[in-house]
């Protein structure tokens, strides 16, 4: 018995551990599995889409994206569907959150990078970073490059005066989007301004009332519907002027929905939008 | 009646600082023009009354009706139903500005329909233990399919399903005032009928019934005018807790056992409480707002604590 527990106990130590050399990342990934709306965009705009073999439920765009497999939610990623992709390339999104994924999938011996996707600098970032890791520098500099010039753009001298916008994600409890987030920034190089830049937050919960009080021109809503919202025809909602005007601008999110290389054409249709609302 | 006094200038002041502050300026001259102070502040200070107030209530019967002091409105399962309701209107596209209240209150009646069937489990009595339990069961249950639905569907607008769930008194207007006006006066006096027998319940089912009260009905009766009165108060301003668990508890301490004291005293401090925490949380970190249901807590739990000290250190009163 006791001469069966020593063979058993040098079994295990003389397993040889070389099953799975922790072989340095190769330096281009052919299979990627891309955890954000944002970065899987990324990917397919520098020319990396047909390395992308993952994406989560919520990357719908490009249009080619959906004909890849999803795993499920970019947060709390189930590691295990990711693992399943075979991939040599995981790209999280840069959250706490994720922080047990990215050490799970380290543990898996399976290569990740981690991105902040939130404001449109941190895209320009990415999409050097991504294009480094997929073989397709020049298209991510070139991104990184047009997006830098985006945010550095002096913004023309306004034709008309400034417009003052909200950004309104949801009715009740009303939230308002805030001076952390890219969609502040488009609306300022648009050349308009968010009432409530002065929120540090991507976005907040605010009272119906502060909306009144700082009274903005427009109400700007990402939906891809052209009706204006249910909440319009509520009362208390009404008490904003924008709302009983009318004044509503729908911003499909296509272009809206995140942080996305196609910042530059977000900010001329907002721009467009904007001068040419009645 | 120093008590009353004291509860009713409480009302007062709550209502009065309800409308006059608020997270954008408003001149004291101008508070009766103001646009802001007549479609917002009031109906939503009316609105955190009745609401308050209802859940206060609704709190104390159900209470009496369990003999469990941990009993709260919500605990009969009936903010899982709501929450499912809401869900499945946004799931299946309902359109229309109330479509999310009336769905909600729709799965909470379901909810309670659901629970009380439960409840009438192993014979026509209706065991206070078992609606308990009918009522977690079904929270939990409501609750696993909401998740369900929401993890698994595609839509972001899912998600904020939950923020509706939570989402406190932003949804005031006038129209929400006025259906709750016509609304809860109906359960309101079903349970104040029910104050006396209520008292003999708390002695127990069988003493009560030898003092004469008629247990079966009158355990239908509260536990139905109660549940609807959340079912209202979650589709007016969905699931604000604390409320309808610390009130009564607060009051009884106050007033004592006698539920026609202790409810209507349930009812203003109840609406007190809210209108309160209600205040604070569109005024202390504006222009951001605080949910409400937190504020229910921290404004609470200390007064609670307060209060308990002061009534049980110098001995219960009457």
């Amino acid at each position: 018995m006791r001469r069966l527990l020593v063979a058993l106990l040098l079994a295990v130590a003389c397993r040889p551990t070389a099953d799975r050399p922790a072989a340095p990342p190769p330096p281009i990934a052919h299979r990627i599995v891309s955890l954000a709306p944002s970065s899987t965009e990324l990917l397919f705009a520098i020319g990396a889409g047909e390395q992308v073999v993952g994406r989560t439920t919520w990357c719908r765009y490009p249009a080619a994206a959906l004909l890849v497999p999803a795993v499920g939610d970019g947060l709390n990623p189930n590691v295990e569907a990711i693992a399943a992709r075979q991939p040599d390339l995981v790209v999280l999104y840069r959250s706490q959150m994720n922080e047990t994924a990215a050490q799970q999938l380290a543990r898996l011996g399976i290569p990740t990078v981690t991105l902040a996707q939130d404001r449109l600098e941190d895209i320009a970032q990415a999409a050097r970073e991504l294009g480094r890791l997929t073989g397709h520098q020049q298209a991510g500099d070139s991104i990184g490059a047009a997006i830098d010039t985006l945010l550095q753009s002096p913004s023309p001298p306004p034709t008309a005066p400034i417009a003052r916008v909200t950004f309104v994600v949801w009715d009740n409890p009303p939230m308002v989007i805030g001076g952390g987030s890219y969609l502040d920034q488009l609306a300022t190089l648009a050349g308009a301004s968010n009432v409530f830049h002065d929120i540090a937050g991507a976005s907040a919960t605010v009272s119906i009332e502060t909306i009144v009080a700082r009274n903005p021109d427009v109400i700007l809503v990402l939906s891809d519907r052209t009706a204006p919202p249910a909440y319009s025809a509520r009362r208390e909602w009404r008490a904003i002027r924008a709302v009983r005007e009318g004044r509503f601008i729908m911003l499909p999110g296509g272009l809206f929905g995140r942080a996305s290389p196609s910042a530059p054409a977000a900010v001329a249709a907002l721009r467009h939008a904007l001068e040419t609302r009645k | 009646m120093r008590r009353w006094l004291g509860l009713a200038g409480l009302v007062a002041l709550a209502l009065v600082s309800a409308v006059v502050l608020g997270p954008a300026h408003v001149a004291l001259g101008d508070l009766t023009s103001s646009e802001i102070v007549r479609s917002l502040r009031v109906p939503r200070a009316l609105l955190a009354l009745l609401v308050g107030g209802s859940l206060g209530v609704a709190g104390a019967s159900l209470q009496a009706l369990v003999r469990n002091p941990l009993a709260d409105p919500f605990l009969l399962g009936l903010s899982g139903g709501a929450g499912l309701g809401a869900v499945l209107a946004i799931a299946l596209h309902v359109a229309g500005p109330w479509a999310l209240p009336l769905a909600a209150f729709v799965g909470a009646l379901g909810a309670m329909a659901l629970v009380y069937r439960l409840g009438l489990v192993g014979g026509a009595q209706l065991d206070p233990r078992v609606l308990l339990l009918a009522g977690v069961a079904v929270g939990a249950f409501t609750g696993a399919i909401t998740t369900a639905i929401v993890s698994l569907a595609e839509a972001a607008d899912l998600r904020n399903a939950f923020l509706w769930l939570w989402g406190g008194l932003s949804g005031a207007s006038w129209d929400t005032v006025l259906v709750m006006v016509v609304y809860i006066p109906v359960p309101l006096v079903v349970l104040y009928a029910a104050a006396r027998p209520l008292d003999l319940l708390a002695l127990g089912e069988e003493p009560a019934t030898h003092l004469g009260a008629d247990v079966e009905p009158l355990k239908r009766r509260v536990y139905l005018a109660a549940s609807m009165l959340t079912a209202a108060a979650v589709a007016v301003s969905g699931v604000i807790g604390f409320v309808g668990l610390i009130v009564p508890h607060i009051t009884r301490l106050v007033w004592g056992h006698h539920h026609r004291t202790l409810l209507p005293a349930a009812f203003l401090g109840g609406g007190a409480l809210l209108l309160f925490a209600d205040t604070v949380a569109r005024v202390s970190v504006a222009p951001r707002e605080l949910p409400v249901g937190i504020v229910t807590a921290l404004v609470g739990v200390p007064l609670f604590a307060v209060l308990l000290r002061r009534w049980m250190g110098g001995g219960p009163r009457g």
